[in-house]
């Protein structure tokens, strides 16, 4: 999210030949402000009025609004100087008609002239204006629509809205691969170290207390393409704060592990067990049996893998069920409602996003994170990455290649220990 | 003419109020103080001096009749801005003289005009922040028509002059009054002629005087004590400049440009910080049609019109 205070200004009239355009853009300058011109119309005759909108940037809200008070006097007024309409919910979880729908960039609402940042941004929500607990104001939320209770004051309309122009909240971020950028021609070394810089600055800024929690969002094939082992180092040696995936990963990883097969298939040799179809069947029986996966490696049954490192590094994951779960796990939340809201629950302070070889819950994930997050999407299939994108995460940084080596790769850089 | 100079196609025809409720009754600018009252009579043999000058230099004088409790009536340069046959009404800043609007209406909609108010609820204060200027300009010499220089900020705002600019179809320069002694544009700006303006930099800021200085080809930049001394608060009749007071200097610069200088004393109406120019309202300005006001133009009809004795 960027810092800034930001509004967006009219001027209009003959404000070149009156110099009250640069007299306008020296006061913001001079009030220690910056500027960007989004649109400069200039009257084609000396009769036409000419008409500016600028972008205005200040340290804070206060000085922002100091500074568009000394400005106003020139004729600068604010675009959109109107409050967010705002209707009742009719009914719990039915917004209504005529709903804001979120995007997932910072989002202002002005509620009684005043413009009151939301919090984490999500796509495909409403905002909701309530009162703040525990503050004498309001605050504004972005809630799914299941989440919404009846009679919620939810913003209906465009006006009083404002959302942060893309790019700008991730130039100061310095994360400057915000376009989706996806090709099997990338030099894979290349993307390497990009996402091995990107944790190095996500553990820097845990340090800092800003943030810096790295989600890992894994598919099957993790555990299938032998990439389990080394995400289970990089898990080990804190690069990892939060793992989302589905039955089949947890289940694969936990069946490696134990059996060490994979949907049967040994993992050392490649060829299929004798009964090996019904291995993972009698591990996710024998979890059932033990109560959950922690209890499973409290009780010494499970001893290694990606789960087991979680476990013991305190590593929250969150495993969203699906229709065709064998099962399932008992970790699993088969109401994938309530799976996606307890993805929600775990995503705060969540600035960098790996996404493993997973088609299902990458979307799901992608759906859920603001777009400031830095998100990498690791997958042999280019249409995975181009399907992200075309569901919004413009964010994400396609790599097309083989998850197995690639993760292998990626803990080879940033583990110390084997 | 002078030096291929095309003097003001208006300032043959003016508003007055005679001073019978003129008073200091309230404090709404630096010059006011209301224990230090103007003397009565002294304002009317004033009043009575500046409408006889106006005569003698060839002007039509119209009065309006005062109304009690609106002692600033008389700077019917307040009142609003005349084009043609249209009036646009001023919407005073200070409540202490919103009274006076449904008066000048009134005069304004029953000699002929058609009264036309601004939107929005902006201040602006008429003739006294809005000047017309360059409208002598030959066709086609590649030089602009007529130019409202306007000033905003004490007294009227940008957006209520952009308006009025757009209403009336000419450009407007707004420049910014910098200072509380200035508070309307006629006490730094003045229109000689079509080449000449008296200019006072003390109530303006550098763009104020960038701007002013690319659109008059001669200035006339008056000094900090002329500024003060109201130099610039003056009506132009053609070739005599009606000025409060002038300096030698400015005189001389005034003759050189072949403008003859009529002084009228008017230090009562200074107390309320009103000068020759405040106490004026021209009444035959066409901004649209310049050329066309030369011989009394189309303009409304001057049935009520009343010369003074004087």
């Amino acid at each position: 999210m960027s810092p800034d205070a930001t509004e967006i200004v009219r001027l209009d009239g003959h404000v070149v030949d009156s110099l009250l355009l640069p007299k306008v853009l020296d006061a913001i300058v001079d009030a220690g402000a910056t500027y960007r011109i989004l649109e400069l119309e200039m009257g084609k005759t000396t009769l036409d009025p000419s008409h500016v909108r600028i972008e205005v940037a200040a340290a804070s809200e206060a000085a922002l609004d100091a500074l568009l008070a000394e400005v106003q006097v020139h004729g600068v007024n604010r675009e959109d100087a109107s409050d967010a309409s705002l209707v009742d919910a009719p009914a719990d979880g039915v917004l209504p008609a005529d709903f804001y729908s979120t995007t997932n960039l910072a989002t202002w609402v002005r509620v009684d002239g005043r413009w009151l940042a939301c919090g984490r941004p999500e796509m495909d929500c409403a905002l909701v204006v309530a009162p703040d607990p525990g503050a004498e104001e309001v605050a504004v939320r972005m809630v799914p629509m299941h989440r919404v209770h009846r009679g919620d004051r939810v913003v209906v309309g465009w006006r009083g809205v404002r959302v942060a122009t893309p790019g700008r909240a991730e130039e100061s971020d310095g994360f400057g691969f915000m376009t989706s950028e996806v090709s099997s021609e990338k030099p894979k070394a290349v993307s390497l170290a990009r996402v091995a810089a990107s944790l190095h600055e996500a553990r820097d800024r845990r340090r800092r207390g800003t943030g810096g929690r790295v989600l890992v969002v894994c598919g099957p094939a993790v555990v299938h393409t032998g990439a389990a082992p080394a995400l289970a180092r990089l898990v080990r040696d804190g690069w990892v704060q939060l793992l989302f995936a589905g039955n089949g990963f947890a289940t694969h990883d936990i069946e490696a592990n134990v059996l060490g097969t994979s949907l049967g298939v040994s993992l050392g040799e490649g060829v299929l067990s004798e009964h090996g179809h019904a291995n993972h069947l009698r591990v996710i029986n024998e979890v059932r049996r033990l109560g959950s996966v922690a209890a499973a490696v409290e009780s010494g049954w499970l001893t290694g893998g990606v789960l087991y490192e979680c476990v013991r590094a305190g590593v929250p994951f969150v495993l969203g069920g699906s229709v065709r779960d064998d099962g399932p796990l008992p970790d699993v939340i088969s109401d994938t409602v309530a799976a996606a809201d307890a993805m929600r629950a775990q995503l705060e302070g969540v600035d960098v996003a790996v996404m493993l070889a997973t088609t299902l819950h990458a979307i799901a994930t992608g759906n859920l994170l603001p777009a400031g997050v830095e998100t990498y999407c690791v997958d042999i299939n280019q249409a995975v990455v181009t399907k992200l994108a075309d569901r919004g995460s413009h964010q994400a940084l396609g790599i097309v290649t083989d998850v197995g080596l690639f993760t292998g790769e990626l803990a080879d850089r940033l583990c110390t220990t084997a | 003419m002078h030096d291929g100079v095309t003097r003001l196609p208006w300032g043959r025809r003016f508003l007055l109020c005679p001073p019978r409720h003129f008073t200091v009754a309230y404090e709404i600018n630096p010059y006011m103080h209301v224990q230090v009252h103007p003397d009565p009579d002294a304002a009317m043999a004033q009043f009575d001096g500046l409408a006889s000058t106006l005569v003698a230099a060839g002007a039509q004088v119209e009065l309006m009749e005062p109304a009690p409790g609106l002692p600033d009536l008389v700077f019917t340069a307040n009142a609003g801005v005349v084009d043609g046959e249209v009036f646009v009404p001023s919407r005073f800043r200070h409540p202490e003289r919103q009274g006076e609007t449904p008066h000048d209406v009134d005069w304004f909609a029953g000699h002929g005009f058609r009264v036309t108010p601004l939107s929005g609820d902006e201040p602006f204060e008429g003739a006294g922040d809005v000047l017309p200027f360059g409208a002598g300009s030959e066709p086609g010499a590649g030089r602009l028509g007529p130019v409202l220089v306007a000033g905003y900020r004490l007294r009227s705002s940008v957006v209520a002059q952009t308006e009025l600019g757009q209403l009336l179809g000419v450009p407007v320069r707004a420049v910014e009054l910098t200072d509380e002694r200035f508070y309307h544009v006629d006490l730094v700006f003045c229109p000689l002629d079509d080449r000449r303006a008296l200019i006072a930099p003390l109530g303006l800021d550098r763009y104020g005087c960038r701007v002013l200085a690319e659109l008059v080809p001669e200035p006339v930049w008056l000094t900090d004590d002329e500024a003060c001394a109201f130099c610039a608060n003056s009506v132009v009749v053609g070739d005599v400049v009606v000025m409060p007071s002038c300096t030698p200097r400015l005189g001389a610069i005034l003759e050189g440009a072949g403008l003859s200088v009529a002084v009228s004393p008017v230090g009562e109406f200074l107390k309320a910080g009103g000068g020759c120019r405040c106490l004026t309202l021209t009444l035959d300005v066409v901004l649209s049609s310049p050329r066309a006001a030369g011989s009394g133009g189309p303009g409304p009809e001057r049935s009520g019109s009343r010369s003074t004795s004087a």
